[in-house]
C-alpha cells in the first residue's frame, strides 16, 4: 500500500498529529536497543483500544504488518519494523487505571512506565515484584511482550507470574479479554501464552497486574572477591544451604570499573567480583540468615562483606547495579548485551568459557548476571563502525548462546529471541518444537499481521 | 476406523501384549460418564505414547488420558473415548537436581512418592504443590487440571512452578517446552498453554519443576469464630499485613464436622479460620502470636495451635476433603468458584442463603486469600427427585460468582447433573481463540473430545 494512502487512513482514525511519516520518524523508529535496523511506512499513537482496533482492522484488511512498540528498550531486536508496515507507539496510553488495593490488583495501559507503577503503589505499602534493569523506562506492554525479568524475580517469578489478564486486540481487529482478576478462569491459559509472545500473537491495550504488601523488612548485603569463582561457587553454595535469598546479582571487574567511573556505588576498583544479595520478608530470623550468608562468603574466600546500614546505602548499591548497562556504554561506542541463561551451579563454568570467546575474537566482555537464577549477560564491547568488529560480535554471541544451550540452558532468559536469535532457536528447539508454536501463531494471528519474521525460525517438519 | 481385533493387535505391537486391557469386564473399571473404551493402553515410554496417538491420529481414534484417575469424572461428557492411555508406567525421575532447585519427572508418578524422596536429600527439599489426593494425584493429573491446594496462597499454582515440559501432540510429535532454568524467554511458553489444558492439547509426559528448600518449622492456628463478619474481618485484615501465611481457609461448620480431622469446636463457633504459617523458626512463634492479637480483635471464641503430626495431618485433611466424602456421600457435587478475593465474605454468606433455601446441605471450604472456593454438595436420599434443585443451586451459586467477576465451575457431579448444565459455565470473549488453538493443534479431534471448555 501506498504510504501516503496509508499515513491518510491513519488520520483519520487517531488525527493527523498522531500519525508520523517524515523520513526522520521512519528513521527514529526503525531501530530499538539491539543491532537491528528496520524501517516502518508510519508510526501511530493511538489513545484508546477502540484507536487500537480500529488501525488493526484497517492494517488486516489492507494486508499491512503491525509491529507494536513501548520504549523501545527491546535487546533483541523484537520492535524493529523488518517487514516495514505501521509502528503502534502507545506512548498515549499510559494511565494506570486502577489500583485496586483490597484485590490485590493493578491495571494498567501499555505504556505506563513499570516504575511509575511502583511509585504509585509505595503510598499505600503495595509493591509490583518484577523490577528489570530499565524500569525507570520499560513500558508494562513491553514487559508483558517479553516476560520481562529482573534481579527480583529469583524469589518471586518473573513477569508471567505477575500479569494475570489483558484486554488484547486480535490480527482482526477483535478484542477479547484473557485471564481477569480473579484467579483460574477455566480454558486455555491464553495470558500465559502471551507473556512473552513478543507482539507476535495480538496486542495489549490494558494489563491486570498482580500486587502485593511491601515486605517487612529487607536486607541487602555487598560481597566483594579476587576471584569470580568464588564469587560464582559462593552463590551455588547459598542456594545449597536452602536459603533463597530476593535476589543474587553479580558483576565483573570490568564492570565494576564503568559504574564507578560513572555512579560510584561504593565497588572496590581492584575486585575481580561483587555479589549484591537480598534478603526480604518478616524481618524475624533475618539476622541470623544474613550471618549464615555471610558466613558461607567467608568459607568461599571472600575479601570483604558488609551489610547496607541504611536505606540510602541500600539505594546506591542498587543504582550500581541498575546503572550498569548505561555505565558499561561508556567504554566502547557499542555493545552487544547476550541473555544466556543456565543452571545456577554451571555458572562458573560457563562463565570461564565466555571469557575464552572474548579472547579468541579478541573482543572486551564485561559480565553483569542475575547469578541467583543462572542467567548471564555478558555485554561484548565494540564500535560499530569497525565492520569486521561488528561481524565477530555476532560470531561471538552465537557462540556464547551455544556454550549456555549446551551446558542444560537456554538462549534468552528475558530478553526474548526477536531478529537476533532467531537460528539459534534450533540450539534449544527442534524443528517439531518449532512447528507446534507456528501452530499457536496460526491460531491467534493466522494472517501473520503482528510482528511478522520474529521468534520463530523457518523449519522444515 | 479400525475394527476393534485390528485395533488391539496394532496397540499390542506398538507397546506389548502386556500393556493393553482388552476384557469388557475389566474395561468397566474405566467408563466415564456411561461411555466404555474399547481398550486401555498403559506405554512404558515417551516413544511409545507417540506412536499410539500418531496411530490414533491417523485412524480418528479418541484417546482419554488417564493418570491415577481421581479426577476422571472432572469436564464434560466425553463425545468419543475409543482408547484410554494410562501414564501409569511413565514413572521415573529423570533428573533430580536439587542444588539447582530442580526436579524432572515423568506425569505418572504421584505427588506424594516425589515429595518423599525430595524430603530426604540433604536438608530436605519439596515442590510447593498442595492439591487434593494427597497420595494418589500423579503430577500429570495435577498439572493438566492446574490442581491446586491451600498453599497456593504463598506459593501459587502449577504455572508458577513449571519451567518445562515435554508433550506428546495429536499428531504424535514429542513437543519439548521450555527447559531448565527458571528463566526462559526462548520461544513462546507453551507450557503454560498444557497446564490445565486437561490433556486437550498433548499428553503431557515429563515436567521440569522449581523446587524449594522444605521450611524450618510449620505451624497452623485455628481461629473459631461465631460470626462470617467476624471470621471474614480477620481474613481481611490477614489479606492487607505484612505477616505472610501460607494459607488462609474459611470452613463453615458443616465442612467442619465432615472433614476427617477431629476439630472441636465451641457450641456457637459457627466459621474455622485455618491459617498455615511456615519459614525460619523465629517467624512462626511471632506470627502465631500477632495472628492470635488479630483474632481476639475480631472477636474470636478460641484459638488453637497445631504443630507438627498434628498441623501435617489437619492440612491433608483440608487437601483431601472430596476424597474423604466418597463413601458417605457417593452422589456428592464438588463445585468450584472463583471471584474478586475482596468478595471472600460475601460470596460464602450468600452461598449459605442460597443453600438454606433450597434446604440442600453444603460444605463451604474457601481459600480466603485467592478468592477460590469450593462447594461440597451433600445430597441426601433419593437424589434423583432432587435434581432439579440441585441444578437450580448451581445456577444460582453461579450467578453469585459471575456478579463478583469469577464464574462456577463443576469439578464432579453424577451424570444426571452434568447432563443439564455446563460444568465449566458460560464461555469467555477469549473463547475464539482457545477454540481455533484447539483446532490447530488438534485438527483432527482425538484428544478428550467434549470434555472441556464449549465441548471442545
Amino acid at each position: 500500500m501506498e504510504r501516503e494512502k496509508l499515513t491518510e487512513a491513519m488520520a483519520k482514525i487517531v488525527g493527523k498529529e498522531n500519525v508520523l511519516s517524515s523520513e526522520t520518524d521512519l528513521f527514529l523508529y526503525g531501530y530499538d536497543a539491539s543491532l537491528f535496523r528496520g524501517k516502518p511506512d508510519c508510526i501511530v499513537l493511538p489513545g484508546s483500544t477502540e484507536e487500537v482496533s480500529k488501525i488493526v482492522k484497517f492494517a488486516h484488511e489492507a494486508g499491512v504488518h503491525v509491529v507494536g512498540r513501548g520504549s523501545g528498550t527491546n535487546l533483541s531486536g523484537g520492535t524493529i519494523p523488518t517487514q516495514g508496515g505501521i509502528v503502534i507507539h502507545f506512548s498515549r496510553m499510559n494511565r494506570i487505571l486502577e489500583i485496586d488495593i483490597e484485590n490485590q490488583r493493578a491495571v494498567v495501559e501499555p505504556a505506563v512506565f513499570t516504575l511509575a507503577l511502583k511509585n504509585a503503589l509505595a503510598r499505600y505499602g503495595y509493591v509490583y515484584q518484577p523490577d528489570p534493569a530499565s524500569e525507570k523506562v520499560s513500558t508494562f506492554g513491553g514487559n508483558f511482550g517479553e516476560n520481562s525479568g529482573g534481579p527480583h524475580c529469583l524469589k518471586y517469578g518473573v513477569t508471567t507470574n505477575h500479569i494475570l489478564g489483558a484486554e488484547v486486540v486480535l490480527y482482526n481487529g477483535d478484542v477479547i479479554q484473557v485471564g481477569g482478576k480473579a484467579l483460574d478462569n477455566p480454558g486455555y491459559d491464553l495470558t500465559g501464552i502471551l507473556v512473552g509472545s513478543e507482539g507476535t500473537l495480538g496486542i495489549a491495550t490494558k494489563l491486570i497486574l498482580r500486587i502485593m504488601p511491601k515486605p517487612e523488612a529487607v536486607k541487602t548485603m555487598l560481597a566483594i572477591y579476587n576471584s569470580l569463582e568464588d564469587a560464582g561457587r559462593t552463590v551455588s553454595a547459598i542456594i545449597g544451604d536452602g536459603i533463597v535469598p530476593a535476589t543474587l546479582e553479580m558483576l565483573d571487574r570490568l564492570t565494576i570499573k564503568a559504574v564507578e567511573e560513572s555512579i560510584h556505588a561504593g565497588f572496590p576498583l581492584d575486585a575481580e567480583a561483587v555479589l549484591i544479595i537480598e534478603l526480604d520478608g518478616l524481618k524475624d530470623g533475618m539476622e541470623r540468615l544474613a550471618e549464615r550468608i555471610m558466613e558461607i562468603c567467608r568459607k568461599n574466600n571472600v575479601r570483604e562483606v558488609k551489610a547496607a546500614r541504611n536505606e540510602a546505602e541500600r539505594t546506591q548499591l542498587w543504582a550500581g547495579r541498575k546503572g550498569a548497562f548505561g555505565a558499561v556504554a561508556r567504554l566502547r561506542p557499542n555493545y552487544l548485551v547476550c541473555d544466556g541463561t543456565v543452571p545456577r551451579t554451571k555458572l562458573p563454568e560457563v562463565l570461564t568459557q565466555v571469557m575464552g570467546v572474548g579472547k579468541k575474537y579478541n573482543l572486551s566482555i564485561a559480565n553483569v548476571f542475575h547469578a541467583g537464577d543462572g542467567n548471564l549477560h555478558p555485554l561484548i564491547l565494540f564500535d560499530e563502525r569497525n565492520e569486521e568488529e561488528l561481524k565477530k560480535v555476532h560470531l561471538a554471541g552465537s557462540e556464547i548462546m551455544k556454550l549456555c544451550a549446551d551446558a542444560g540452558g537456554t538462549i534468552s532468559g528475558e530478553h526474548g529471541i526477536g531478529t537476533e536469535k532467531k537460528k539459534e532457536m534450533l540450539f534449544v528447539f527442534t524443528p517439531r518444537d518449532i512447528s507446534a508454536m507456528k501452530k499457536v501463531k496460526a491460531a491467534f494471528d493466522p494472517e501473520d499481521v503482528y510482528n511478522p519474521g520474529k521468534v520463530l525460525p523457518e523449519v522444515e517438519a | 476406523m479400525p475394527k476393534k481385533d485390528e485395533l488391539i493387535t496394532r496397540l499390542k505391537e506398538m507397546i506389548g501384549e502386556a500393556h493393553v486391557i482388552q476384557d469388557p469386564d475389566k474395561l468397566k473399571a474405566y467408563v466415564i460418564d456411561g461411555k466404555k473404551p474399547k481398550a486401555v493402553v498403559t506405554p512404558g515410554t515417551i516413544d511409545e505414547v507417540s506412536k499410539v496417538v500418531a496411530y490414533a491420529s491417523q485412524e480418528h481414534l479418541a484417546i482419554v488420558p488417564k493418570g491415577n484417575g481421581t479426577k476422571m469424572n472432572m469436564g464434560g461428557i466425553p463425545k468419543k473415548m475409543d482408547i484410554v492411555l494410562s501414564t501409569s508406567r511413565l514413572n521415573r525421575i529423570t533428573d533430580r537436581d536439587c542444588e539447582n532447585l530442580t526436579l524432572s519427572a515423568q506425569s505418572g508418578l504421584t505427588l506424594g512418592e516425589v515429595q518423599q524422596g525430595l524430603a530426604k536429600v540433604g536438608k530436605g527439599y519439596f515442590l510447593p504443590l498442595d492439591p487434593p489426593f494427597t497420595d494418589k494425584a500423579t503430577l500429570g493429573g495435577i498439572v493438566a487440571t492446574n490442581s491446586s491446594g491451600p498453599r497456593r496462597l504463598v506459593y501459587g499454582t502449577a504455572r508458577d512452578m513449571i519451567i518445562g515440559t515435554k508433550a506428546v501432540f495429536p499428531n504424535g510429535d514429542v513437543v519439548v517446552s521450555g527447559g531448565k532454568t527458571v528463566k526462559n524467554v526462548s520461544g513462546y511458553d507453551m507450557c503454560k498453554l498444557l497446564i490445565g489444558s486437561y490433556g486437550t492439547l498433548g499428553i503431557l509426559c515429563e515436567m521440569t519443576f522449581k523446587l524449594l528448600p522444605l521450611p524450618e518449622k510449620e505451624a497452623t492456628l485455628l481461629l473459631s469464630f461465631a460470626k462470617l463478619e467476624e471470621a471474614d474481618g480477620f481474613a481481611r485484615e490477614m489479606r492487607g499485613s505484612q505477616l505472610i501465611p501460607s494459607s488462609l481457609e474459611i470452613l463453615n461448620a458443616k465442612a467442619v464436622q465432615k472433614m476427617k480431622y477431629p476439630v472441636s469446636t465451641p457450641p456457637n463457633g459457627n466459621y474455622l479460620v485455618a491459617i498455615g504459617v511456615e519459614g525460619v523458626t523465629e517467624s512462626i512463634d511471632r506470627q502465631i502470636s500477632e495472628m492470635s492479637e488479630i483474632g481476639k480483635k475480631h472477636g474470636v471464641l478460641e484459638a488453637v495451635t497445631l504443630d507438627s503430626d498434628k498441623h501435617l495431618a489437619f492440612w491433608i485433611a483440608i487437601r483431601d476433603f472430596p476424597y474423604g466424602l466418597i463413601h458417605e456421600y457417593p452422589n456428592a457435587i464438588s463445585l468450584k468458584s472463583n471471584f474478586l478475593i475482596s468478595k471472600s465474605g460475601e460470596m460464602l454468606g450468600e452461598y449459605e442463603k442460597i443453600a438454606q433455601g433450597l434446604g440442600i446441605d453444603c460444605a463451604f471450604i474457601s481459600h480466603a486469600g485467592n478468592g477460590i472456593m469450593y462447594s461440597y454438595v451433600l445430597p441426601g436420599k433419593n437424589f434423583r427427585s432432587k435434581v432439579n434443585s440441585f441444578v437450580e443451586l448451581i445456577e444460582k451459586l453461579t450467578a453469585e460468582a459471575v456478579k463478583y467477576g469469577g464464574g462456577l465451575v463443576v469439578e464432579s457431579s453424577p451424570l444426571s447433573i452434568k447432563k443439564k448444565v455446563d460444568v465449566w459455565g458460560q464461555s469467555r470473549s477469549d473463547y475464539v481463540v482457545v477454540r481455533r488453538l484447539k483446532e490447530q493443534i488438534d485438527p483432527v479431534g482425538i484428544l478428550n473430545i467434549g470434555r472441556f471448555v464449549g465441548g471442545i
